[in-house]
């Protein structure tokens, strides 16, 4: 089921052109020739965005952890989740593994705080939610505009296992957030959200995979992007369901608005279904800020650039009111609204 | 009580392919096998003019650098392309061709087949039926084409490719391959090399064309690829519209099927094409039926050109096909209303391409897929929005069915949009058949079988809408008769 190669940092051919089909939109290639050198270390300096919502820590500073790098969830925990990068023209992998043990809940705050600049950035995460347990991965990602990053996450559900992640991001020069999910078990329920704002020749790239394995999974999934300037979102979204997978209901949306002439959007939402009994639905749009929501806002005295911000900040606002932890949902509000 | 014996009939129909006899006509074969030789053998019985024969070894040339494509979503084995005949015809009398002088065991062929190929048969038909005009093509020659002299008192040319070439050279060497290049794709260049007929058309200016335009094409030796190649030009301000039917005999080999068709459109010209593909489908057991390899494109080049491909794809064990929409002319427009029902073994891969190069450009897309039995379908498209087309639209709807626990269902669009002031619409939903209504339906006294064919044509409601007349009652047939031992 997987979707992408194995990329090692240290060998360049493993990295994915264009000419690999699940890599269309984001040739790794193209940008990274040659395997960067190796970064150096890197400190840890400021707390991050969620450190007001306590709980544990992993943090990575240029690949190297700084402490543990497992995690074992049982009972109700916080654990935050930090790759910090701090290079410049150099590259770095780091790799984490977390479980939630049966019954657990786990709120998981991750965050990419990237400064210096040119780095290759490569995380992996692994996260295994088992019976009953439930994971909330929140992840905002803030890079400098010429970095390199590409974060790879497993997730994979056992029976009754609850799973929500949001996504949000303002992208890098080639950024692939990458999120493979397996339904192992019955009546797993999973939520996919994503969140994109790009500015200046930014690249992003969503691209999740889910396997329905197991008969009665749900998966809902809503993806939203604002592209400015010749920034380039790129959504893509698999659904498979596999036979004997029957009762699963599988829903799935992506909506972006380019908000610039130049502005670009690919996307691919596949669904790939070998079961009959099931509900399987997507929707895709592309289109651009409704002109006459914008004249009506003008019409009340507010100037054509908050009204059009205002316009975007709703639009892009109903993927963070899905968030259902409301402390976690403050965070991400603040820090989007920051950056609109 | 015309219902009740129309519905006896259908359910009698329902048996088997019946199209699938085989006619024992002598044919006239080129060697097995594909090089430069074949090439010129094809090009020589066409009396083709010299430019002819060097484009398509040019072609061949292209083909043999080229790799067969895998990336499609269909298994199947490898075609031996040295083990086919690429040239089959039946042998006939010399000279210029009219109806008295075709062999009558063709003639019979097409009788049965129901294609009406004589202008009589047809005038003294049922009154008020629409008149369409055939062309018959059979295994690599077109047999006949009927109406041609009362088109051409329009201006209308409707003949068989290789007949153009000889007799409008400039005109088609003007078009040909301008749509689809030689080197577009793998089987495109290999069509290109070695096409053997199909059907030619030029609408002139201002013209909308008196009737249905219809090319039949029938497979019927064995071993031997099919290339048909058809080419439709619609000048300023015309109108045609097109209708194209296929069917095959039962074979246990796979047949190869490689057709292209281009289109191209002029300013407020508008071509309407609409496919009823019934190709074998193979055995209960996979076994056998047609690898349907095809290439189709129209070229809105002028601007507030308009084409509407309708496919109702049921034949073949394989189908491989995406007629596709260049959208060059300001506010030209495109549309794609395809039904594809996949059972037994069959994979279909199909869908389309919307290029959207001109200003204010439209798309719609409505494709409906069923797959019942062990089988397989893919609709596989794209919207494509370039960054000088300014106020694009598409709107694109998939919807597929499935029946039973062993089908395949998949839905792969792909959007790409480069200008900020596009809008585009995807939709795309997975059921099954709704229980209740089965249920429902059972009670009123129809069988499984019929119930099952009652639901899905109402499922493929909206694309069959958009059928012409004469095509609509057969392929709503070609439903319930696909969808056979689908259920129980």
């Amino acid at each position: 089921m997987s979707a992408a190669p194995q990329i090692d940092l240290t060998n360049a051919e493993t990295f994915p052109s264009r000419r690999t089909e699940a890599w269309k939109y984001s040739d790794m290639k193209r940008w990274l020739r040659e395997a960067p050198e190796p970064s150096g270390t890197a400190l840890v300096g400021a707390p991050g965005p969620f450190y007001d919502l306590g709980g544990e820590a992993i943090v990575f500073a240029n690949g190297r952890p700084v402490g543990v790098t497992d995690f074992i969830a049982s009972g109700v925990q916080t654990l935050r989740l930090r790759f910090i990068s701090d290079a410049v023209g150099t590259g770095h992998t780091a790799a984490a593994r977390i479980v939630a043990r049966p019954g657990a809940r786990l709120l998981l705050l991750e965050t990419h705080e990237g400064k210096g600049s040119a780095y290759v950035a490569h995380n992996k995460v692994e996260i295994d939610v088992a019976r009953d347990a439930e994971v909330t991965r929140i992840v905002l990602i803030e890079e400098p505009e010429d970095a390199i990053s590409v974060t790879n996450a497993e997730v994979r559900l056992e029976a009754g296992g609850r799973y929500r992640q949001t996504v949000v991001t303002t992208g890098a020069k080639l950024q692939r957030i990458e999120t493979q999910l397996s339904h192992g078990a019955e009546g797993a329920d999973a939520r996919l959200d994503g969140l994109y704002l790009l500015k200046g020749s930014r690249h992003t790239d969503l691209t999740t995979v889910v396997d329905h394995r197991a008969a009665d999974g749900t998966t809902s999934q809503l993806t939203k992007g604002v592209v400015h300037d010749t920034a380039r979102g790129v959504f893509q979204g698999k659904i498979i369901v596999e036979r004997g997978a029957d009762g699963t209901d599988a829903r799935m949306a992506h909506n972006a608005l380019i908000a610039s002439e130049r502005g670009e959007i690919d996307a691919k939402p596949e669904l790939i279904i070998y079961a009959d009994d099931v509900q399987c639905a997507h929707g895709n749009t592309v289109g651009t800020l409704d002109e006459s929501a914008l004249f009506y806002i003008q019409q009340r005295g507010i100037p054509a650039d908050e009204a059009r911000a205002l316009l975007v900040q709703a639009f892009l606002f109903e993927v963070i009111d899905r968030i259902e932890d409301e402390a976690a949902k403050e965070v991400v509000r603040a820090w989007l609204t920051a950056r609109l | 009580m015309a219902a009740v014996k129309e519905t006896v009939e259908a359910v009698a129909a329902l048996e088997k392919y019946e199209h699938g006899f085989t006619s024992d006509i002598e044919t006239e074969y080129a060697p097995r096998g594909l090089n430069a030789d074949i090439i010129r053998f094809i090009s020589e019985k066409k009396g083709e003019p010299e430019w002819m024969l060097e484009w398509r070894l040019a072609a061949y040339e292209r083909w043999l650098a080229m790799e067969e494509p895998t990336w499609a979503a269909v298994k199947y084995e490898p075609v031996d392309y040295q083990d086919l005949f690429y040239y089959a015809a039946p042998k006939q009398k010399e000279g210029p061709k009219s109806l008295d002088e075709v062999d009558p065991e063709l003639l019979a062929v097409y009788a049965k087949l129901g294609i009406p190929l004589g202008e009589q048969a047809v005038l003294a038909g049922v009154e008020g039926a629409p008149r369409y005009a055939v062309d018959a093509v059979f295994d690599s020659v077109s047999v006949v084409t009927t109406f041609k002299a009362e088109l051409a008192k329009v201006g209308v040319i409707f003949m068989p490719i290789s007949e153009a070439l000889r007799e409008y050279p400039d005109l088609v060497r003007q078009y040909l391959g301008s749509v689809v290049p030689v080197s577009d794709n793998y089987f495109a260049a290999l069509n290109s090399a070695v096409f053997s007929d199909g059907s030619f058309v030029y609408i002139p200016p201002g013209v909308k064309c008196p009737m249905e335009l219809s090319t039949y094409f029938r497979i019927n030796a064995s071993q031997t690829g099919q290339f048909e190649r058809t080419l439709i030009i619609a000048d300023k301000g015309s109108y045609v519209s097109y209708l194209e039917g296929c069917t095959a005999p039962m074979r246990d080999e796979n047949q190869l099927h490689a057709a292209v068709v281009e289109i191209v459109a002029l300013d407020d010209a508008e071509v309407k094409y609409s496919t009823v593909q019934n190709w074998y489908p193979g055995d209960a057991e996979g076994k056998g039926g047609i690898y349907n390899f095809v290439t189709k494109r129209a070229d809105c080049r002028g601007d507030r050109s308009k084409v509407s491909w309708t496919q109702v794809e049921t034949g073949s064990a394989v189908t491989w096909k995406y007629p596709s929409c260049i959208l060059k002319g300001e506010e030209s427009s495109g549309e794609f209303y395809s039904i594809a029902i996949t059972n037994g073994h069959q994979q279909a891969d199909t869908g389309t391409k919307m290029i959207h190069l001109g200003k204010n450009s439209k798309s719609r897309i409505i494709a409906k897929a069923v797959s019942a039995g062990k089988s397989d379908s893919t609709y596989r498209g794209l919207v494509s929005v370039h960054p000088k087309a300014t106020g694009v639209r598409n709107f694109t709807q998939c919807d597929s069915l499935l029946i039973g626990k062993e089908c395949g269902s998949h839905t792969i669009p792909y959007i790409e949009a480069r200008n900020g002031s596009a809008q585009l619409e995807h939709e795309a939903t997975t059921t099954r058949l709704s229980e209740d209504q089965l249920f429902y339906a059972q009670q009123r006294g129809l069988s499984e079988e019929e119930a099952v064919a009652l639901l899905v044509n109402g499922f493929v409601r909206d694309v069959m809408q958009k059928l012409p007349m004469e095509f609509a009652v057969e392929a709503q047939k070609l439903v319930a008769i696909s969808l056979e031992g689908s259920v129980g």
